[in-house]
């Protein structure tokens, strides 16, 4: 056995000695030692830096201006004056919710129709997945030049689809744009829902249908009845994660549409990302993702405990 | 004849049935498919091929001229390079730490259910909220646009993926084999390198590669916190933001190269997806 020989050719450690007094203490504290690197970086880079952020809030925080004047709740003002911050968190709940219900949908369609062996199902399978592992920045690139005319074609496709000329500017037209980035997220993450769904699917106990077969209930009945409820806690889980990354929606933005035409596809995270770091105002962009950040952990909260208690239950 | 008129019946709904689920499966095979394949012949295209009513599906002369311009007209494999520094080193200390972490949670219950909720909880942390201080952080301590400041920050965002596979992975363990080199006289650490770690092997090895694929993939801290040095590869497409000089098929290059590695890794792991994308939550 591999512990037992490794324990014969340990030096036994004699006690009173330095190291094992090192060594005992370490054992001693062993759970904490472990858990300590990973804490300390997460609380250098989370906690502190909210922290500071929060700091930052009420101060005049300026690269021009020297000092660092308080400056009360004029930052937040200055958020909640901006009719475009409102405009961007509504972007950011209506494209968030629509791709998260589509995502959903499809999802659910592909988890039922790959959850029973076919030939072939093992391939079909890793094409299915290969969305997950490429980077949102090259979806949003290369979606840009799926779509964009002249280059793009998928006006040509659909033109000869739908057998008359279609010309869609879709990037630089609302509501195109939205279906665009729509399209885009939905291409990218549908995988991520239907990989987990299919999961719970699978471990449905099959004799819940042989049951529902021999009482004669109809397929739709014993979707609704047995697939569903019992399928309950993994929908919630996937939803959950796909909606707390759909929010803050960057990448696939900055590639397809920078936001535009004109600030139409701001979402929270584009607009913050505008007012810090290509405006400066960054007291102004502290003060936003502040706002931002409270209104995500509600839902955190909800879902996320929600979640736990589903998981030990 | 009752019994046979059933069974067709049933047969019927089956062929529907079967029908509607390879439809389901083949329209989406082919929306995953096609701007994939677009973008992959792009790559080896001429210009001259770009612009064509019917567009060219594939090049009757296939060049590789895109690839060595990104490469070396765009920086990209400045960016291939960093890329590879910065992911490799993250997913080392990624995997490491999260490993010792997640062994603590599962084994002693460390810091009751709070401390792991805490650290998921950093999951759903949007980086927008915090990247301000973090980049302001990194200005003052000499880390913006270094190496080992874009590894600190990715060690630390791919923590809680590491962390919370390991936490699930650990659990499943059986403790006899550490309890019997306690017995035997291995210090708590001895047991964990000698006995827990080679067990859990598989696991560390699945959760690296999700670490890896995580940080190969990110955009939004690189774009942040490095500038003309330190960029990774999805950074370098900025270049190619609008395509006012019709640099299609060296955005298409840049594109594939950064595609392929990660969805080749992404193969590798695939047995572990369902515990890699809920963090553990779920068995795949």
């Amino acid at each position: 056995m591999a512990h037992s020989t490794t324990s014969r050719n340990l030096p036994s450690i004699p006690s009173g000695n330095p190291s094992g007094l090192v060594s005992a203490w370490a054992d001693r504290h062993f759970k904490w030692l472990m858990v300590a690197p990973a804490a300390l970086l997460i609380l250098a880079l989370s906690i502190y830096p909210l922290l500071f952020s929060l700091w930052v809030d009420f101060v005049n925080y300026d690269f021009e201006i020297p000092g660092h004047a308080f400056v009360g709740f004029q930052n937040f003002a200055q958020i909640v004056d901006d009719p475009l911050a409102w405009e961007s968190l509504l972007t950011t709940i209506i494209l968030s919710l629509t791709v998260v219900a589509i995502e959903f949908l499809l999802g659910l369609a592909l988890a039922l129709a790959m959850v029973r062996m076919f030939r072939g199902r093992g391939i079909v399978m890793s094409i299915l997945i290969i969305p997950l592992f490429i980077s949102p920045v090259i979806v949003g690139q290369s979606w840009a030049l799926f779509l964009q005319r002249p280059f793009g074609p998928a006006d040509y496709l659909l033109s000869h689809l739908l057998g008359h000329p279609v010309a869609i500017s879709w990037i630089g037209e609302v509501p195109w744009v939205y279906i665009a980035i729509v399209i885009a997220d939905v291409w990218q993450w549908t995988p991520f829902v239907f990989v987990i769904l299919l999961a719970g699917l699978a471990a449905i106990p099959p004799h819940l249908y042989e049951a529902a077969e021999l009482d004669g209930v109809s397929t739709l009945q014993t979707f609704f009845y047995v697939t569903l409820p019992q399928m309950a806690p993994i929908i919630l889980l996937a939803i959950t994660f796909r909606l707390l990354d759909a929010v803050r929606l960057f990448d696939i933005i900055f590639m397809l549409t920078g936001g535009g035409p004109g600030t139409a596809t701001y979402t929270a995270s584009f607009y913050l990302y505008q007012i810090g770091f290509q405006e400066f105002h960054l007291s102004m962009a502290t003060a936003g993702s502040w706002l931002f950040l409270i209104l995500l952990s509600v839902v955190i909260m909800v879902l996320v405990r929600r979640l736990l208690r589903a998981e030990a239950a | 004849m009752a019994t046979r008129s059933a069974s067709s019946k049933l047969s019927m709904r089956n062929l529907r049935a079967n029908l509607a689920r390879f439809l389901v499966i083949g329209l989406f095979v082919v929306f995953v498919l096609v701007p994939l394949y677009w973008v992959v012949i792009t790559s080896i295209k001429p210009s001259s091929d770009y612009l064509t009513v019917p567009p060219v599906w594939f090049p009757a002369q296939p060049t590789i001229i895109h690839y060595t311009a990104a490469l070396f007209s765009y920086r990209g494999l400045q960016g291939l390079i960093n890329s590879l520094i910065v992911a490799s080193a993250a997913t080392v200390l990624s995997a490491v730490m999260g490993t010792m972490m997640a062994y603590s949670l599962a084994r002693f219950n460390t810091g009751g259910q709070h401390l792991a909720f805490w650290v998921l909880s950093q999951r759903f942390l949007p980086p927008v909220a915090i990247i301000l201080p973090i980049f302001l952080l990194f200005r003052s301590w000499h880390l913006y646009d270094t190496h080992i400041g874009l590894i600190i920050a990715y060690t630390f965002m791919t923590l809680p993926l590491s962390v919370w596979m390991m936490y699930a992975y650990f659990r499943q363990l059986p403790k006899s084999l550490e309890e019997a080199a306690l017995v035997d006289g291995l210090s708590r650490w001895q047991a964990f390198r000698m006995v827990a770690v080679p067990l859990a092997a598989p696991g560390v090895a699945a959760a690296a590669v999700f670490v890896f694929i995580a940080v190969w993939t990110e955009f939004f801290f690189a774009l942040i916190l490095t500038s003309r040095y330190a960029f990774t590869l999805p950074t370098v497409f900025r270049a190619f933001l609008g395509f006012q000089g019709a640099q299609y098929g060296e955005a298409c290059a840049l594109a594939t190269t950064s595609l392929v590695p990660s969805i080749i890794l992404g193969m590798l792991v695939q047995r572990h997806l369902v515990r890699g994308l809920t963090l553990g939550a779920l068995r795949g």
